[in-house]
């Protein structure tokens, strides 16, 4: 979509909310909108633009979110480091899965990402020695931008809203550039691609590598914001499950489809876990049944995502014309 | 010299065997028809030229210069196109983005594609379909869609496999005099097509295929008459 306005103004909106907003949980709220928006538009340049559905990307997040957390509490240096180094290894695993999408197609490459993800997690929560195992590992708290040590999560919006932007700009580029026309076409027909002279497969890594660099980083930040890093947490399918979700119910293959569909999952979730935690406890897995139900009418009424369905009443109603 | 060139071309899959030995030229500027009853191995023939399968034995040279063992879109690249017998165009993007997707492969610059673009899709006859989905069209409307896209990568030898397959006969001429204007504008076309009349009509040249290996290669009313084709399109009853 090239409703650049709108995401003008939800950024804007993101931007300017610590402000006028104190509110802790409020804050909170949107700091985990933007991180998993983030999250869900960097599985979009894959399973969106790309074609190529990951059900693994936790992966990627898990991998970002350790080698923040382990640079920081074993050598002790910068987050910063630690978020570059994520962003490097998952570039590197990021090849490896690419080279298997260019051997598995369809429903078996979504079996093999969800295989690499649980790989990691069984070597993340048994790898007592360098990962801590099970127990996880807790970010130590050092004050300072330059050790990401911020208690003030207005500064923490700031900081996530500046990667929510770069995901954003990196789908705008793939909906202008050659590069995201020749990757569409990998994602619709990779023979009918082939033949045209687009060398589907390099495109296809290089979509998956540049996917893998940021859900890592996003994992990095994440863990650094949250303090903890849980293995059974970030290596989670249901993790995996998240980010794909917010880009489907938002809508697939556009920039600003994957911040929206995380700014309701979020909200719809963090409600829901306010209203029936505490004595409702047994009703706290509600979400995950309310998620069913929101994807069901997503796919039901609104199949383009809901950038797809917004523009759609749009052009009902005259608003915008066709595309140039 | 020839420009495109098929050397003793051998495909089998398990114990069949596609294609055995298939030698023949296309000069540049001809127009050559490839005939054969179904399973006479000419799609496979079209998926080693283009780089999709890769011959046991044999080669496929450009001006001389080998294609074989090159990737589809490098092929493509070196300047040979395709159309699809079963048609593939992308059926979620429009149909002026399905032919820049062609454009792209020699430009950079979206906007010159973009351009070009317009210009193959008024060229083929699409002009008032440009924006409409490829999910849309019909039959004679996709592949006027495909022989764009094909035509975007400016290719110097364009395969076309079957022009009129699955059209209504109204739109049989237009795409017919379509591809006479392609050639007439001096590209190089090697077409498969089951349709005996189109095919004497616009080609030059024929080949014919039998079980895989050709059986007749030479003027079209010569191909036509020649007994190993009656023989293998009708059977030997019906040999004069």
């Amino acid at each position: 979509m090239k409703a650049v306005p709108a995401a003008a103004v939800f950024f804007a909106a993101a931007g300017l909310a610590p402000l006028v907003v104190r509110d802790a949980f409020l804050l909170d709220g949107l700091v985990l909108i933007l991180v998993w928006g983030s999250a869900a538009a960097a599985w979009n340049v894959a399973g969106g633009y790309a074609g190529q559905i990951s059900l693994g990307h936790s992966a990627f997040f898990g991998l970002g979110a350790y080698a923040a957390a382990i640079v920081v509490t074993r050598w002790e240096v910068t987050p910063w480091l630690g978020l570059a180094l994520g962003a490097v290894v998952a570039t590197a695993i990021g090849l490896v899965i690419g080279f298997l999408s260019n051997r598995l197609r369809g429903p078996y490459f979504v079996l093999a990402t969800i295989a690499f993800s649980q790989v990691l997690l069984i070597v993340g929560s048994r790898w007592r020695a360098f990962t801590s195992g099970s127990e996880g590992i807790p970010v130590p708290f050092r004050p300072g931008f330059w050790t990401l040590g911020i208690a003030d999560k207005r500064v923490w919006v700031w900081i996530v809203l500046a990667l929510a932007v770069l995901a954003y700009l990196i789908g705008v580029y793939l909906e202008r550039a050659r590069r995201g026309y020749q990757l569409a076409a990998v994602r619709e027909d990779e023979d009918a691609a082939l033949s045209l002279g687009v060398p589907a497969r390099r495109l296809k890594v290089a979509a998956i590598c540049a996917s893998a660099a940021l859900t890592a980083a996003c994992g990095a930040l994440w863990a650094q914001y949250v303090g903890f890093v849980d293995p059974f947490y970030v290596f989670s399918v249901d993790l995996s499950v998240r980010f794909a979700l917010a880009a489907v119910i938002g809508g697939l293959g556009t920039a600003l489809g994957p911040f929206l569909g995380a700014a309701l999952i979020t909200t719809v979730e963090t409600y829901l876990r306010a209203q029936f935690g505490g004595i409702g406890a047994g009703l706290v897995g509600i979400y995950l049944i309310i998620y069913g139900c929101v994807l069901i009418v997503v796919v039901r009424w609104a199949p383009q995502g809901l950038v797809g369905w917004v523009e759609e009443r749009l052009r009902r109603h005259g608003l915008v014309g066709a595309r140039p | 010299m020839s420009l495109l060139s098929v050397a003793g071309v051998t495909k089998r899959f398990g114990g069949i065997v596609a294609n055995r030995g298939i030698s023949f030229d296309v000069a540049a500027g001809e127009l050559v028809g490839i005939i054969g009853p179904n399973g006479a191995g000419k799609s496979t023939l079209f998926e080693i030229i283009t780089g999709f399968y890769h011959p046991d034995e044999g080669e496929v040279r450009l001006e001389g210069t080998p294609l074989t063992g090159l990737s589809p879109d490098v092929v493509c690249r070196r300047g040979v196109a395709r159309t699809f017998q079963k048609l593939r165009p992308f059926q979620g993007l429009s149909v002026l983005d399905n032919v820049m997707v062609g454009a792209l492969t020699r430009t950079r610059d979206v906007r010159h594609a973009r351009e070009r673009a317009r210009e193959l899709i008024a060229r083929v006859g699409l002009a008032d379909k440009a924006d409409a989905h490829a999910r849309t069209l019909s039959t004679g409307q996709r592949k006027r869609l495909e022989l764009a896209r094909a035509l975007a990568t400016e290719p110097r030898v364009l395969l076309l496999d079957e022009v009129t397959g699955g059209v209504d006969q109204r739109t049989i001429p237009d795409l017919v005099r379509l591809v006479r204007e392609l050639h007439a504008g001096g590209l190089t076309l090697l077409v498969i097509e089951h349709n005996m009349r189109v095919i004497t009509a616009v080609a030059q040249r024929i080949v014919a295929l039998f079980l895989g290996e050709v059986i007749a290669d030479g003027p079209p009313d010569a191909v036509a008459r020649d007994r190993r084709v009656v023989e293998a399109y009708l059977g030997q009853a019906y040999v004069p």
